[in-house]
């Protein structure tokens, strides 16, 4: 990503002077705004060109504070101390509920309702809605249904990208055969296994089904989850077909698993890394691979008779009012985020993806990019956010219980898939409090 | 230390004044927090309902922090006993070493090491890929040195296939073979750069008085190979231990060439079962899994060794020079070996010295959280749990539970109330002198 | 936090034995027949055995933080003593242009030396009040304090919390320096009160003669005759505060936290980026290596007299 940074910087200048301003903007001279979010490094540096960018435009002057991870926590106790960000940047539709209901967040006005009916799909601008009414404007989105490969070990095997699941199995199975690893499994980091669950249930057991199961309506000792296990299990269930076998995996972190795939481009580790589109930047900045030649990218193969799954993930923009009315300012600024400007100056910076359908794929600063921003768009409202990031946070983001366990006890024993049910259901029976 | 006698009259604001912001800041944060915790334990995780003994009761029965019981017991037990040894065994052998200086220095260091950089240091240790761990690179160095690698590490054969990979380790070839027809053993999975040097895989000469065949990578590089045959491109695996075997007794043996052809005299091997030694096929060694869910424990406990061995060396070390000469001179004339002198008479001598080091070293192993929270990963995490950790998930993890954490908070506070008592004792005795 | 049970007596620094210091005079009896074993090439060879399991670790973070994550990833630390071409100040140059990082330096400064001084002032003033002055239930209230020495950090956290949002100083620097001064003070108590003890009486009347009130007693006799047991009292805490990470991690602003939680982050959010987390790590350690170094006699001292966290 820091690559991608400073190769398209002055480019990127160059264009934006050809380009028409999609918004006005009033003039903010001598306000200051305060935005919050979880981003730090090169993501930062590449939000601020944006925030850059606004101040020019309105005269106002922004800081960035880092939220840190826990977001709803940070949130909380900066306006229990009476001086809360401007705008905070929230990483999960729970969040955003959870500050709505708090009445930390008003719904946005006009200006910005105008961006989004322009920019945005009823499905994005839902997933920013809570009881019917708008409270968030998402920004920078992650397609979560990526498999990255090793071209190098899809030579040796004589594969191509398969697109449905039996013929990533064979493939996998190929693979292994030609001599390489197949698959890179981050189980270190239980997050990488609940995307490669939600991936097969989203497409195996169909959207319905998906939102039932944030939602609990079915448990998860229900058949479908039996079905996407098993799946899984298909590939899960045989040793030799993960990187460092099943008990190395469960040692892998995220980076490692991504490294270990591309760091050699001789004899790779493995063949293929399955996360979202953030892997590009570990590849950039962790190894000499380069994307495009190396690292190549296929979606996440469709399984059974459904569609090819995208499940994304993504941070909403909302203005922080505890006490009524967003400000001028702020309001300028979520129409901002939301217009195919600041979308425009943020994507050629690389390493993000935006949900606004008006921003022309060539901002991008890479084919591969390209691709996944496109695979994006074109699911139109098909796409679903991540399960485990709308389930409770006990359940669907703690180590060492609820989904990572009880994915990460599946990854360990394979074959136990009723077991894994039932402990994914008792699990969530304590964590939803029913 | 007398107490009581050497007093400076004072008026009653003066005395105040130095002795009020201590005692206030005390009182606010140490001694209310105890009471608090204790009355917030006999509550429910809401704080609404008093649940009586329950939480502690929930200790006991809740799988995790059941866990971090079982773990702090064998953090007690192991911890403070390895750090005081090796202190004792430190301190004896540098006793009087030209370089001892240096080497106490070193030892001691980690001290004053945070516990999060120490963690971060034994990450990079306890790496489990040996070209990367510490720990894992000198464990395979030692045994590659005694043991061999064998040639072809990761050849399997197919599933499903004509040969089938045995608990031992060596593939067994279906049915049995006749002298004149040559056999194919079939293998695949070895990464296409090892096979860059190999010749091309050579059908076996049919000879009646010989049982011949080929073993070979039965994958064409770039695909389009067909399995269970010799294509153009497939490469021979050279070296392979051919086996004949009967009723369980290998009664011939041979390497493949070069060409991946071998050949069995038939008067033994005609009608035998045919294996591939499992020596061909051992898989190299990686060393442990000290960041997985078996060790993981003992190896965080060797991380706060590092740190603490030096603790109990200087004290020790301290203790050791004041161990009178005669006594040890009067045993040694009296015939004791250097052992029995010190097993006899310093280490009884040092018992006092080697009993506040471990109780001390208790008190704060009882407290352990960041090196746990920080070495483990996070599938090992629950493996790894202690109280403290628990304690700190508990109360402000994302499922809170603030009565379960703060009836583990008592529970910590109990177990130290016999050190709190100790104290108290000790002092008053000094008083009372 | 000042875990630790009452060893020997109040420090005397000028007096402690350390890993510099030979202790006490030569006894050449036992000195001679353990030399001659410890000549023994056996000996020899364990002891250097074990000081390279002392040394590698740490040299294995350093080497580590002059290395390129690409190196890190693809080779051991080892390699690099070998290859002085993958030697590199990158990631330091990254780190100390990061104004997060450079930002959590300051918080930590800015938590570690008023929490230092806070404990040395409200410290000497108690112990010196516990030492000379007359109070009643003077000796119950010493008792009450030594009893809090081994009282663990951990059963505040969650009471001090709530009474620090009441407050208002929830997630702030000012709460992390009270907590830490709190927790400091039981142990700067103890051993300053032994240590002002030992002050000759007779020092203290010739100083009450010349006409001296309990202040001028303290500032011109008490403090500048307790000097090295301040000293030994301030690099502890100095030290406990600035490796800690637990306290910092509950009541620190998460937006601007110090160094040891900021690093910890670092893990959490992104696994294995060594080469953030290895200079990060060394330049943490590089404070308190230093200190230890130039006051080994005072850190020896301290540790003897039971400063221990």
């Amino acid at each position: 990503m820091l690559t991608a940074l400073t190769a398209c910087g002055d480019d990127g200048d160059e264009n934006r002077a050809d380009r028409e301003p999609t918004i006005e903007l009033p003039d903010l001279s001598g306000q200051n705004l305060e935005v919050a979010a979880v981003w730090t490094g090169a993501e930062r540096d590449n939000f601020l060109r944006v925030m850059d960018e606004f101040e020019a435009r309105t005269g106002a002057s922004v800081s960035y504070v880092p939220s840190g991870d826990n977001v709803s926590q940070f949130v909380g106790s900066k306006i229990e101390g009476g001086a809360p960000p401007d705008i905070v940047m929230v990483p999960q539709p729970g969040v955003l509920r959870e500050f709505a209901q708090n009445g930390w967040i008003p719904p946005v006005g006009d200006l910005v309702q105008e961006q989004l009916d322009a920019n945005y799909t009823p499905g994005w601008q839902a997933v920013g809605q809570h009881e019917g009414e708008q409270y968030g404007v998402y920004v920078k989105v992650a397609n979560k249904s990526l498999v990255w490969y090793s071209s190098t070990a899809f030579d040796y095997a004589g594969v191509s990208a398969p697109a449905d699941w039996d013929t990533f199995v064979d493939t996998a199975w190929t693979v292994w055969e030609s001599g390489t690893t197949p698959v890179s499994v981050a189980g270190g980091d239980g997050w990488t296994l609940t995307d490669w669950f939600e991936n097969i249930y989203l497409s195996q057991a169909g959207t319905e089904a998906y939102d039932q199961l944030i939602a609990h309506e079915i448990p998860w000792t229900d058949q479908t989850v039996t079905d996407a296990l098993t799946t899984l299990g298909e590939l899960f269930g045989h040793n030799q077909l993960l990187a460092n076998g099943n008990g190395g995996s469960l040692q892998t972190d995220f980076p490692t698993s991504v490294t270990q795939t591309f760091i050699n481009l001789e004899v790779p580790d493995a063949a293929m890394v399955f996360e979202a589109d953030f892997v590009g930047s570990v590849i950039t900045d962790s190894t000499d691979a380069v994307i495009g030649e190396d690292a190549l990218v296929f979606p996440f193969p469709a399984v059974g008779a459904g569609d090819p799954p995208v499940v994304s993930a993504g941070d909403a923009a909302v203005a922080v009012a505890p006490n009524g009315e967003a400000s001028e300012a702020q309001e300028a600024m979520l129409a901002f985020l939301a217009s195919t400007d600041a979308a425009w100056i943020w994507a050629e910076g690389g390493g993000m993806v935006s949900p606004n359908r008006s921003l022309d794929l060539a901002a991008y600063p890479n084919d591969v990019q390209r691709g996944i921003a496109d695979a994006l768009i074109s699911a139109g409202d098909d796409f679903r956010f991540d399960l485990s990031d709308q389930t409770p946070a006990a359940f669907g983001g703690t180590t060492g219980q609820g989904m990572w366990q009880g994915l990460q006890n599946f990854l360990r024993n394979p074959d136990d898939v009723q077991g894994a049910q039932e402990y994914l259901e008792s699990q969530a029976v304590s964590a939803y409090g029913e | 230390m007398a107490s009581g006698k050497a007093v400076i009259r004072a008026r009653p604001w003066a005395v105040a004044s130095f002795l009020l912001p201590a005692l206030l800041l005390l009182g606010a944060l140490v001694l209310y927090p105890i009471g608090y915790s204790v009355w917030r334990s006999f509550f429910d995780a809401s704080g609404d309902d008093f649940v009586g003994l329950d939480n502690f009761a929930e200790i006991f029965a809740n799988e995790s922090t059941r866990t971090a019981l079982r773990n702090n017991l064998i953090w007690i037990i192991l911890a403070p006993t390895v750090a005081t040894a090796l202190g004792l065994i430190f301190a004896v052998l540098t006793e009087r070493l030209r370089w001892a200086t240096a080497f106490k220095l070193l030892v001691f260091m980690p001290m004053a090491v945070s516990m999060l950089a120490s963690g971060i240091i034994f990450r990079l240790v306890y790496e489990q890929n040996p070209e990367r761990g510490l720990a894992n690179a000198v464990m395979t160095t030692v045994h590659d040195t005694f043991a061999g690698s064998s040639s072809w590490p990761d050849a399997e054969p197919r599933p499903g296939g004509s040969l089938s990979a045995q608990d031992d380790g060596s593939y067994l070839l279906d049915g049995t073979v006749s002298a004149g027809t040559p056999v194919l053993l079939p293998l695949v999975a070895v990464p296409q750069p090892e096979l860059a040097d190999a010749e091309p895989a050579a059908t076996a000469a049919s000879d009646p008085g010989q049982v011949t065949g080929t073993v070979w990578m039965d994958f064409t590089r770039g695909g389009g190979g067909t399995r269970d045959a010799i294509d153009a491109d497939e490469r021979a695996l050279a070296g392979v231990t051919v086996q004949a075997v009967r009723d369980g007794d290998v009664v011939a043996e041979a390497d493949t060439a070069a060409d991946g052809t071998f050949t069995l005299p038939a008067e033994d091997a005609d009608g035998a079962q045919l294996r591939l030694a499992a020596s061909s096929f051992t898989p190299p060694y990686n060393g442990a899994s000290w960041l997985g869910p078996e060790l993981i424990t003992p190896a965080i406990i060797g991380a706060y060794v590092w740190m603490w061995a030096g603790f109990a060396m200087v004290l020790i070390a301290a203790g050791l020079a004041s161990v009178p000469r005669e006594t040890l001179e009067a045993a040694r004339v009296d015939g004791a070996n250097e052992w029995q002198v010190f097993r006899r008479i310093t280490v009884p001598l040092l018992a006092p010295i080697l009993a506040v080091v471990t109780v001390t070293l208790m008190i704060n192993v009882l407290k352990i959280f960041d090196l746990v929270y920080i070495i483990a990963p996070s599938s090992s995490q629950a493996d790894a749990n202690v109280l403290a950790l628990q304690l700190y998930i508990s109360s402000f993890g994302a499922e809170p539970d603030q009565g379960l954490g703060s009836a583990i908070a008592v529970l910590l506070l109990l177990l130290v109330v016999p050190v709190i008592i100790f104290n108290l004792r000790r002092l008053r005795r000094e008083n009372q002198r | 936090m000042t875990a630790t049970t009452l060893t020997a007596q109040a420090p005397e620094p000028a007096k402690a034995g350390g890993p510099t210091a030979e202790s006490g005079p030569p006894k050449p009896s036992l000195g001679s027949r353990l030399a001659s074993i410890a000549a023994s090439g056996a000996v020899r060879v364990v002891l250097v055995v074990l000081a390279l399991v002392w040394l590698l670790p740490t040299a294995g973070l350093f080497v580590s933080s002059f290395r390129t994550p690409r190196d890190i990833a693809s080779s051991g630390w080892w390699e690099a003593l070998t290859d002085p071409g993958q030697w590199t100040f990158a990631n330091y140059d990254a780190l100390l242009s990061n104004d997060t990082f450079t930002g959590s330096l300051w918080t930590t400064i800015a938590i570690t030396v008023p929490s230092t001084l806070l404990v040395i002032v409200l410290g000497a003033a108690a112990g010196y009040a516990f030492a000379w002055l007359d109070f009643p239930g003077r000796d119950y209230w010493f008792l009450l304090v030594v009893a809090l020495l081994v009282v663990p950090v951990q059963m505040a956290l969650l009471p001090v919390a709530r009474l620090f949002n009441t407050l208002g100083i929830f997630e702030t620097t000012l709460g992390v320096v009270i907590f830490h001064s709190a927790y400091g003070l039981p142990f700067a108590i103890f051993l300053l009160r032994n240590f002002f003890a030992e002050i000759p009486r007779e020092l203290l009347e010739a100083a009450r003669l010349d006409g001296a009130g309990e202040l001028r007693l303290f500032t011109r006799v008490v403090l500048p005759l307790g000097g090295p047991a301040i000293a030994a009292l301030g690099i502890f805490q100095f030290m406990w505060v600035w490796n800690d990470m637990l306290v910092a991690l509950i009541f620190a602003d998460a937006g601007s936290p110090p160094m040891t939680v900021a690093l910890q982050q670092e893990m959490r959010q992104f696994g294995s980026n060594f080469d953030v987390l290895a200079p990060g790590a060394f330049l943490t350690m590089l404070i308190p290596l230093a200190i230890f170094f130039a006051f080994q006699r005072q850190f020896v001292a301290g540790v003897m007299s039971g400063a221990v966290k």
